[in-house]
């Protein structure tokens, strides 16, 4: 540890702040508050703050952030923005180091966010020891007010000096750049910042009843609990806990088009779980719709989904969401003790402790994460009222790679982007979408002709596990749009039909102007090798049809399959699942047989901007196809 | 060939279409892809064939609604323009108490107003109450930018960018200081967002000029309020002045349920 005065200190700063190379940002008044921002002079600075109002968050995850810029009087022309500027941010407390620890783990696993990765290397953190405890802070009872890692340097102001912590070469070198008169600390002085440490987190305790460890229990037991509900009646919706938790990582992506209609951005913003659009599909559904399920979902994705996907309890105790909360029902500590008050005995979950230096060090990008690949529409044609069939090939002339059951993210520039599934067999250099109209990306497409240049990004999700099916007899059942995605594993079946066993496919829709691939439904009714059945909810007068009527559960009593054997694949919307699986179950067919591929709103694509999870799960990355048994008790999966 | 846009005013100030003007050079953006063929702010020429219709004001009157039935007919696409053509705005204030009564204390039965149409009015409207609306700017006045990128959008053939979350959201990310926790009062957890909540940025309270968000917790707002210590009459004050139009529809549904 180091000391310097604070003279020399305040002079260290105003270097800084002269180099033009750096921005340098810290810890301002604002009013009676706080904020993190540019430096004019070392007078600004303000390292006796509590708590500020906005966290660090936003220097990696900016509210609102040019990804890409595009030009559509070329044929495409999307370019990734560059933010090379270095920077160093002062003042950081230890809590909001350890959520900046948490969002590396979050946007640097698997894969790796290059917006997010390249603003983190350049930034510089130059942390400060808690002086100040706000009033809602708890980080205390988190174990959060402390941290020997994470920074580049940790300063603690003792008054007339100021201890200096080096926690990276990088911060040892900036200091030593402009700092020749650093002292080595004195017992005495080290004795002073750990007493100053201490304080801090001694004040910085409010009760908490259940330590972090135990939350995941807790919270588990207690899914169905009335705090829930009696909380979340006072709810505004207003989003604002999400907004200004310096854990809550969630985002959306919307293309902007200038005035001149040819040039534009796609934008990232911040987006919230408690908002009421934020599980919002296309088709206008929205997953998440009582107040009482975006509550109680902000609370198990930090105590329970993160700790179990990615090691950490996804709250640092800052107090922000409480202070800010003007019905005051998101206060962490009031919660958890609700709940604790009415809980029977909780069991400690076992934590994975955090290594995101090395992931921070280690995390290379090999493709940008948000940015389209250039593709062409080879063949378009409109199917039935809705659904328009393009095949397309991407411009690189490589095939796409997918495995059956995996979905693309398409891009018009200037609309935006869609989850669409992939609807044809792994074969060729191209492949096949179905694309339903519902929304600005959707009916865009469909005025699209060959030729025209569209952005892919993918294949995402697991798809169908192809190699496990060899050799086992198959039941395909399809409602809707469903059949797309089924199709793209239909027809790997067919084109291998030797490597399978009995193969059945039942495919539903509403009535007969809505069924999709007329020519090969044909095709799969003459054939001998399968066993096809088809039925529509009605046939209204004009429309001619003939297979069953009724819904689709009516064709499994007729179709032959052994349940206790065969493996069923069911794909459909949200309302068909629950009867058709349970005619299977009732058949005597094993859970673990059953095979499913579920929707959500996938906005990234890759686990990361939280809109199509269901309880602990992304549908992006580990779905969309699911075996039933791994998702038949998730509360959130079949509503 | 460019979509052409006309403005028609009804009862408002007029502030909206100025903001508009206010777009200086981007008005000259603006009929990169437009053409613009009627609006008296800054044009003379005036013509009865357009695309877009852009209509500002509230609805007052029986000449007023057929006067918005024909442009209706002749528009393919009619914009509603700031508070008064979305909500009915300040004037719907006139809607707590019977028009009879509003027209005595206001005319004091001046014998050139009776049988005249121009003093022929009926409770407030908004736009929407007299024809289909197909895209709204909200606002008193509107942010022109915004009208720029719904006019932007349509002309794209894309759902106007209209966000449907409350002013929170946007007053969180600008970093602003709660207006509750410097002891004033704020309608923005039920206002849509999309002025980049300017008001509060300002650290003047947000008075909902924008309307409602489609699904506004009220309930759990008017219980801050009251926490805050507001009476259930200064509750209500705040909400007739731009957006009586909800409270309406709440006294509506409420003597539906008696």
């Amino acid at each position: 540890m180091k000391i310097i005065s604070k003279k020399e200190f305040l002079a260290f700063i105003d270097a800084l702040i002269e180099d033009v190379s750096i921005d340098v940002e810290g810890v301002k008044a604002k009013g009676e508050k706080f904020v993190f921002g540019p430096l004019e002079s070392s007078d600004e600075l303000r390292l006796d703050h509590d708590v500020t109002i906005l966290p660090p968050k936003k220097y990696f995850l900016p509210q609102y952030e040019t990804m890409m810029t595009f030009d559509l009087s070329k044929p495409f022309s999307v370019e990734r923005v560059e933010n090379p500027k270095e920077r160093v941010i002062i003042g950081v407390h230890p809590y909001d180091i350890i959520a900046i620890k948490q969002m590396d783990t979050y946007f640097l696993d698997t894969h790796v966010d290059d917006s997010y990765l390249q603003r983190r290397k350049n930034t510089l953190i130059i942390g400060s020891n808690i002086l100040n405890v706000a009033e809602k802070a708890f980080f205390g009872d988190m174990g959060t007010g402390f941290v020997d890692s994470g920074y580049d340097l940790m300063l603690t102001d003792m008054g007339d000096k100021i201890a200096i912590d080096i926690g990276t070469e990088a911060g040892e070198k900036l200091l030593n750049k402009y700092v020749h008169s650093l002292q080595e600390a004195t017992p005495n002085d080290v004795q002073k910042v750990r007493t100053i440490i201490e304080n801090a987190s001694a004040k910085a305790k409010r009760g908490l009843l259940v330590k972090p460890e135990g939350w995941r229990d807790l919270l588990e037991k207690n899914y169905n609990s009335d705090v829930w509900k009696s909380q979340a009646e006072k709810c505004l919706g207003c989003g604002t806990c999400t907004l200004v938790c310096p854990t809550c990582f969630c985002y959306d992506i919307n293309d902007e088009i200038d005035l001149n209609l040819t040039t534009g951005k796609r934008i990232r913003t911040w987006d919230g779980c408690l908002l009421r659009d934020f599980t919002k599909v296309g088709s206008g559904e929205i997953f998440r719709e009582s107040m009482e399920d975006r509550y109680r979902h902000r609370y198990n994705r930090k105590g329970r989904y993160l700790p179990d996907m990615l090691g950490f309890v996804a709250c640092v105790g800052c107090g922000r969401c409480s202070s800010q909360c003007i019905p005051d029902i998101a206060d962490p500590v009031n919660l958890i003790n609700k709940i604790a008050e009415t809980s029977q005995s909780i069991k400690k979950s076992e934590i994975t402790p955090l290594t995101t230096e090395d992931k921070l060090v280690s995390a290379t990008v090999e493709e940008s994460l948000h940015l389209p690949r250039p593709a062409t529409l080879k063949r378009v044609e409109k199917l039935t009222e809705l659904e328009t069939f393009f095949e397309i090939e991407l411009d690189d002339g490589c095939p796409l790679g997918h495995q059956p059951g995996q979905f693309v993210e398409i891009s018009v520039m200037g609309f935006g982007e869609a989850p669409i599934s992939i609807s044809s067999a792994p074969n060729g250099n191209t492949f096949e979408l179905v694309v339903r109209r519902v929304g600005d990306v959707t009916s865009k497409l469909h005025t699209m002709k060959p030729g025209d240049k569209v952005g892919i990004r993918g294949p995402f999700g697991k798809g169908f596990d192809v190699k496990a099916l060899k050799g086992r007899d198959l039941l395909f059942i399809g409602g809707g749009l469903g059949i797309v995605p089924m199709r793209s594993l239909i027809n790997y079946v067919l084109n291998n039909r030797q490597d399978f066993g009995e193969v059945t496919i039942l495919y539903g829709c509403k009535r007969p102007c809505e069924m999709l691939f007329k020519d090969e439904v044909a095709e799969w009714e003459t054939r001998k090798d399968i066993q096809f059945m088809k039925s529509v909810d009605k046939c209204p007068e004009g429309e001619s049809w003939d297979g069953e009527i009724g819904v689709i559960t009516c064709l499994i009593p007729k179709a032959k399959f052994d349940p206790k054997s065969t493996i069923a694949i069911v794909v459909g919307p949200p309302i068909m699942y629950r009867f058709v699986i349970r005619d299977l179950l009732n058949l005597g067919m094993p859970e673990e047989n059953i095979i499913v591929s579920l929707e959500r709103r996938m906005k990234c694509g890759v686990g990361k901007c939280g809109h199509c999870q269901i309880n602990g799960i992304y549908v992006c990355k580990d779905g969309p196809v699911f075996n039933y048994k791994d998702v038949k008790d998730l509360p959130e999966a079949f509503t | 060939m460019k979509p052409k846009v006309a403005f028609f005013d009804f009862a408002g100030c007029e502030g909206c279409q100025l903001q508009i003007a206010n777009l200086e050079e981007d008005v000259l953006k603006l009929i990169d892809i437009v053409e613009i063929v009627s609006f008296r702010e800054i044009m003379k020429e005036h013509s009865d064939e357009y695309d877009i219709a852009v209509i500002e004001g509230s609805i007052m009157r029986p000449m007023d609604e057929e006067r918005l039935k024909k442009i209706r007919k002749n528009a393919k696409i009619l914009v509603a323009l700031g508070a008064c053509a979305c909500i009915g705005s300040v004037q719907r204030m006139l809607n707590q108490w019977p028009i009879e009564e509003s027209k005595k204390i206001v005319y004091n039965n001046f014998k050139e107003t009776k049988n005249n149409p121009y003093f022929d009015n009926f409770s407030t409207k908004a736009v929407d109450e007299v024809v289909k609306v197909d895209a709204y700017v909200p606002g008193c006045p509107i942010d022109r930018n915004e009208f720029a990128r719904v006019l932007v959008a349509l002309v794209q053939g894309k759902k106007p960018p209209i966000p449907d979350y409350p002013l929170c959201v946007e007053c969180k990310k600008k970093e602003n200081v709660c207006l509750f926790e410097l002891g004033k009062f704020c309608m923005g957890p039920i206002t849509r967002a999309g002025c980049d909540a300017i008001c509060p940025t300002h650290g003047n309270e947000c008075e909902g000029c924008r309307g409602f968000i489609s699904h506004p917790e009220e309930r759990a707002y008017t219980e801050v309020l009251e926490k805050y210590g507001l009476s259930v009459e200064e509750i209500l004050q705040r909400k007739t002045m731009f957006t009586y139009r909800y409270v309406e529809k709440t006294k509506k549904e409420a003597k539906k349920d008696e």
